[in-house]
C-alpha cells in the first residue's frame, strides 16, 4: 500500500458519504413538522456597532444641544429682568442717615465737591462730636502718614487704624480723635488730603446729662456734709451712729461713681471722634456689553454644554476603570471557556 | 408602503421554511456529529437534539449572518459539548474515565473510509475530528469553520493541517505494521 498523503485522505474524507438512518429523517422530519409556518416571521436586523454609533452618537449630541439650548432660552429671560439685575450691583453703596437728634452734614457730592464743611462746635456746652470723612486719593502710604501726622499736630491721638493696599487698590481706615476746639480745622485739613467722597457728621448735645449728674453730684456732697454733722452729735446711740456710719459710706461711694461718670464724659466731649476712610482710584469697572436674549441663551447653552462635557468627562473617568474591568472579566470569561472546551473536546 | 410590501415578501421569500431547511442539512449534521462523537448512535441522538434546539431558536436564525449549515453547525456543537460535559462530570463520578472509551469501533463509521483512515480517525481527538469534519466532510470555508470553532481563521488552519499530520502519521504507521 502506498504511504497516504494529505491529498488523498482529503480525497477519501470527501467521497465518503455519511448519511442518517430513515429513523433518523423520521424523527427530524417530525421535529420539523411542528415548525410554525412562517418560521422564521421576524426578521432581525444586525445591530452593527459602528452604523449603532453613527446613529446613537449624533443623537445624543444632539438632544444634548437641544437641551442645552432650551435650558438657554429659557433662563435667558427678557432683557428688563437682566437689567433690574445689573442696576443692583451696580448700585452704589448706602449711605448712613442722620436720626432725629443728629445733624447730618451734606454729601461731598451735593456740597459741589468743596472742602469739608465741620460743623462748629456751640462753646460752652458738652457735646459729642463725631464725623466720618470719605476720601479718594491719590497715593495711600502718603495720605495715610499725612492724616497721622495732622492728628499728631492737632494733639489728637489715633484710636485705631486700618490699612490694606493691593496692586491696583487699597484702602486705610482710620478713626482718630481730635480736640474738639479743633476738629473743624483739621477736617479741613483732613480733607485736602484728596476728594471727598463722602462725609458726615454727628453732633450730640450731652449738656443736660452733664447738669443732671452734676446736680447729683452736688446732692451727694450735701449729704455727706449732713451725715458727716450728725455723726458729731453726742446723743447718737450705737445703733444710730452705726446706721449713719454705712449710709455715709455709701453716698461718700456714689459720689466717687458719679465723679468717675462725669469726668469720663467730659472726656468724651473734649475730643471729637473722626473717622476717616481713605480709598485710591477704585479699579475701573468693566462694564460688559450686554448681549440680546439670543446672545444670553447662546451663552448659557454653551455654559450646559460645558457641564454636560464635564460630567461625560467625570462619568468616563469614574467607568473606564469598570468598564475596563468589566471587558477583561469577560474577556477572561471567554478564554476559560474557550480552553474548557478545547481541553473538553481533546480528551474526547 | 407598497414598496415596502414587495420588500417584505422579497425578503421573506429569501428566508427558507424550517422544514426544508432540516430536510437540507440533516446528513451534513448528522455527519458532523458522528465525527465529534465517533458513534453513530450518539451522533443520531444529538442531531435529534440538536434540530430540537434548531426549532426552539428558528427566529433568531439570520441568513444574512451565515447560511443555514453553519447556524445548524454551531447549534450541533453546542449540543455535543453539553453532551460532553455531561458525561465528562459522569465520568468523574464514577471514576471510570478510562473504562468508558470505546472498546470497538464501529464498521462504516465514517461512511465507507479505508480501516486504516477510520482507525485513524478515531484516534484522533474530537476537536481534531470536528475540524476535519467541517473543512473537508462539509466543505465549509475557512473564515465560516473558524467561526463555528469560534478560533481564529489562522488557529483553523493550523488545527487543521495538524489533525490531517496525525491522520497521515497513524495511517503511515498502520500501514508500516
Amino acid at each position: 500500500m502506498s504511504q497516504p498523503d494529505h491529498e488523498s485522505i482529503v480525497e477519501e474524507i470527501r467521497s465518503a458519504r455519511i448519511t442518517a438512518s430513515p429513523e433518523l429523517r423520521a424523527r427530524v422530519r417530525a421535529i420539523a413538522a411542528s415548525a410554525p409556518e412562517a418560521a422564521p416571521a421576524r426578521e432581525r436586523r444586525p445591530l452593527p456597532w459602528r452604523r449603532l454609533a453613527l446613529v446613537v452618537v449624533p443623537a445624543a449630541v444632539a438632544v444634548a444641544l437641544a437641551v442645552s439650548l432650551a435650558v438657554g432660552l429659557r433662563d435667558s429671560g427678557s432683557s428688563g429682568s437682566r437689567d433690574a439685575v445689573h442696576g443692583e450691583v451696580a448700585a452704589s453703596p448706602k449711605r448712613s442717615t442722620g436720626t432725629a437728634d443728629t445733624f447730618a452734614a451734606p454729601s461731598a457730592k451735593s456740597a459741589g465737591m468743596g472742602g469739608a464743611t465741620g460743623l462748629p462746635v456751640t462753646p460752652g456746652r458738652a457735646q459729642l462730636y463725631e464725623a466720618e470723612l470719605t476720601l479718594k486719593i491719590g497715593d495711600l502710604s502718603t495720605a495715610t502718614k499725612r492724616a497721622l501726622r495732622l492728628t499728631h499736630d492737632f494733639n489728637g491721638y489715633v484710636r485705631s487704624v486700618e490699612y490694606g493696599s493691593g496692586s491696583e487698590r487699597g484702602s486705610a481706615s482710620l478713626v482718630v480723635r481730635i480736640p474738639v476746639g479743633s476738629v473743624q480745622e483739621a477736617l479741613v485739613k483732613y480733607s485736602a488730603l484728596g476728594q471727598i467722597l463722602d462725609q458726615h457728621v454727628t453732633i450730640r448735645d450731652v449738656q443736660p446729662q452733664v447738669d443732671r449728674r452734676f446736680r447729683q453730684l452736688q446732692a451727694h456732697r450735701d449729704l455727706i456734709a449732713k451725715l458727716q454733722a450728725q455723726l458729731e452729735s453726742p446723743v447718737l446711740t450705737s445703733a444710730e451712729r452705726a446706721q449713719l456710719e454705712a449710709r455715709l459710706v455709701a453716698a461718700r461711694r456714689q459720689l466717687v461713681v458719679l465723679q468717675k461718670q462725669q469726668a469720663a464724659l467730659q472726656r468724651r466731649t473734649s475730643y471729637a471722634t473722626v473717622s476717616l476712610d481713605l480709598r485710591t482710584r477704585d479699579k475701573a469697572v468693566v462694564v460688559p456689553h450686554e448681549p440680546g436674549r439670543i446672545g444670553r441663551a447662546l451663552h448659557r447653552s454653551g455654559e450646559i454644554v460645558a457641564d454636560e462635557a464635564k460630567v461625560l468627562v467625570y462619568a468616563l473617568i469614574v467607568g473606564a476603570p469598570f468598564f475596563v474591568l468589566g471587558a477583561v472579566a469577560l474577556g477572561g470569561l471567554s478564554v476559560r471557556r474557550r480552553r474548557r472546551e478545547e481541553r473538553l473536546l481533546a480528551t474526547s | 408602503m407598497r414598496r415596502r410590501r414587495i420588500s417584505d415578501v422579497h425578503v421573506v421569500a429569501e428566508v427558507p421554511s424550517f422544514e426544508s431547511v432540516a430536510e437540507r442539512h440533516l446528513d451534513d449534521v448528522h455527519a458532523y456529529l458522528v465525527y465529534m462523537t465517533r458513534s453513530r448512535e450518539l451522533a443520531e441522538e444529538l442531531t435529534a437534539e440538536t434540530f430540537e434546539r434548531a426549532l426552539r431558536q428558528w427566529r433568531r436564525f439570520d441568513p444574512r449572518r451565515g447560511s443555514a449549515k453553519t447556524w445548524l453547525c454551531r447549534v450541533a456543537r453546542s449540543a455535543a459539548l453539553d453532551h460532553f460535559r455531561a458525561e465528562e462530570r459522569r465520568r468523574r463520578r464514577e471514576r471510570a474515565y478510562a473504562a468508558d472509551l470505546p472498546s470497538e469501533m464501529e464498521d462504516g463509521l465514517f461512511g465507507g473510509l479505508s480501516p486504516q483512515l477510520e482507525r485513524a480517525l478515531v484516534a484522533l481527538s474530537a476537536g481534531e475530528r470536528e475540524v476535519i469534519a467541517l473543512r473537508v466532510l462539509l466543505d465549509l470555508e475557512i473564515d465560516t469553520a473558524a467561526r463555528v470553532l469560534g478560533i481564529s481563521s489562522t488557529a483553523c488552519t493550523t488545527r487543521l493541517s495538524r489533525a490531517l499530520k496525525k491522520l497521515e502519521e497513524r495511517m503511515s504507521a498502520d500501514v508500516a505494521a
